[in-house]
């Protein structure tokens, strides 16, 4: 196989001349959106200029702490764009869920390193760091589609929570069908990206090492590898992200103590 | 502080954001009394019925159930001995069978099991068709569900019950046969809150939530 092909400036600039089409479709339509684009271009531009000239330096370096560091700030950042994605208050969710997005992706990702890499280095930076972000990734979008249905759920329908407590449920059993309906959706994308993978359309890390000069037969050793690692990120991390806030979310005798939510005065 | 007592609040005070609903209020209820709570809108007669259940914590003033104070701690026993119908009840998604069946799979009620075998006598008691286990509670009628309600609470055979307006959906007569099996178990602890108050002249006790209530406290 090749080596990937190198980008150049000039070459890279052409990329943003495919912008041509959805600046168009939006000025023909007067869709609102073009300002909300122009941010959202910079930012990624900056954004990934400022990660790929950190992460040569920690490439280069190899360093156990520094990746161990880089990855945490990853989960930090996570935990606190769930956290407001679902308008729940920072101070109350953020620690337990953070407890559980770095369960969730250090057990899938140093399995994946040390048990499949078989690298004696498990937190080598050139595979911690991109298998790492990918877990998190997707831990942190099912996470915010679990935790917003948990804790929307219970709020949402009160009175059959309440009347469970009633019933003599203790919580966890009262908690336990609103927990299923959050695993259900959050990980129900994951299982149909699995499904479908492949035949749809060819998964990120794949493409990734394809790109970068090896085989097909070794890129779907680890589009396998990374599936399994993202399926069973995301359920460790929603499981124990629920479980771990449900301690500080419910008042004491059983109720939703509703000063959880950011738009609930404290009262 | 009676230990007697079934059910007992004392000087219990309640605010929600800054409104007082319920200052200094107190009640009891012999084993076997029957109460009937009554006051206007707002008055707080579902606060007190939420205070019985735990679900509501007084920041002065105490609640105890068959002698025992009401804690964190000990809520989730006491709760064992109270059933609870509420007002236009919510039982969660499911058939009327399923909803029945729920409460069996909590380990407080793990021994009751057997009890689904009067479903059916109770079905017939209240008037309800037994087709209806079968369908969606979304499906029933208000009346329906009061009674599916009321029928799952007395499958949990507890000592005290709380019925928030339980017959405001029900027609004349199974409003009649709801009061007549009440009036006939003495066994039965049972606090009603409802507007009718006529429904419920056979109760032992009444109490009005205008006395108990501060003036700014009732709506």
């Amino acid at each position: 196989m090749n080596d990937i092909v190198e980008i150049g400036i000039w070459q890279l600039a052409a990329a943003y001349l495919l912008l041509a089409f959805p600046l168009a479709i939006m000025l023909w339509y007067r869709i609102p959106m073009i300002g909300d684009t122009v941010v959202g271009l910079v930012r990624m531009t900056l954004q990934l200029i400022f990660v790929g000239l950190y992460l040569q330096v920690i490439f280069k370096l190899n360093i156990l702490w520094l990746s161990a560091a880089w990855l945490l700030v990853m989960i930090t950042v996570a935990d606190v764009s769930i956290v407001r994605s679902c308008s729940l208050r920072l101070s109350r969710i953020a620690l337990p869920l953070f407890a559980a997005l770095l369960a969730g992706t250090a057990i899938p990702l140093l399995l994946f390193v040390g048990l499949i890499l078989q690298r004696s280095n498990l937190l080598d930076a050139q595979y911690a760091i991109p298998i790492g972000g990918m877990i998190l990734g997707n831990c942190l979008r099912a996470d915010i589609v679990g935790v917003r249905t948990f804790y929307e759920g219970i709020r949402g329908s009160e009175k059959a929570f309440l009347q469970s407590l009633a019933h003599g449920a203790l919580l966890h059993e009262a908690i336990r069908p609103h927990v299923a309906k959050a695993c259900r959706a959050a990980l129900a994308p994951t299982i149909a990206t699995m499904t479908t993978i492949g035949l749809v359309s060819l998964p990120g890390m794949m493409t990734g090492v394809i790109l970068g000069g090896a085989s097909p037969a070794i890129a779907i050793k680890y589009q396998i590898a990374i599936m399994i690692s993202i399926f069973s990120g995301t359920a460790i991390t929603l499981a124990l992200g629920l479980w771990l806030t449900a301690k500080t979310s419910f008042t004491p005798y059983g109720p939703l103590d509703r000063t959880i939510f950011r738009n609930t005065a404290k009262t | 502080m009676d230990e007697a007592n079934e059910v007992e609040i004392t000087d219990a005070t309640v605010r929600f954001a800054g409104r007082t609903v319920l200052d200094g209020f107190s009640m009891s209820l012999r084993p076997g009394a029957k109460a009937l709570l009554t006051g206007p809108s707002g008055s707080g007669k579902s606060t007190v019925l939420r205070c019985l259940l735990g679900f509501v914590t007084p920041e002065a003033g105490s609640v105890r159930i068959q002698g025992q104070a009401m804690t964190a701690e000990t809520v989730w026993s006491l709760r064992r001995h109270i059933a609870y119908v509420g007002q236009e009840p919510d039982l969660g998604s499911g058939t009327a069978s399923e909803i029945l069946e729920r409460p069996f799979g909590y380990r407080a009620n793990a021994g009751l099991k057997g009890n689904l075998q009067r479903v059916p006598a109770l079905f017939r008691q209240f008037g309800l068709d037994l087709d209806l286990l079968e369908k969606e509670m979304g499906d029933l009628s208000g009346g329906e569900k009061q009674r599916v309600a009321l029928i799952g609470a007395l499958l949990l055979d507890r000592p005290i019950f709380l019925l928030d307006e339980v017959t405001s959906a029900l027609d004349p007569a199974s409003r009649g046969t709801v009061v007549d099996y009440f009036r006939a178990r003495d066994d039965i602890t049972a606090l009603f809150v409802a507007h009718d108050s006529d429904v419920f002249s056979f109760v032992d006790q009444v109490i009005s939530m205008r006395q108990n209530d501060p003036p700014r406290g009732a709506a």
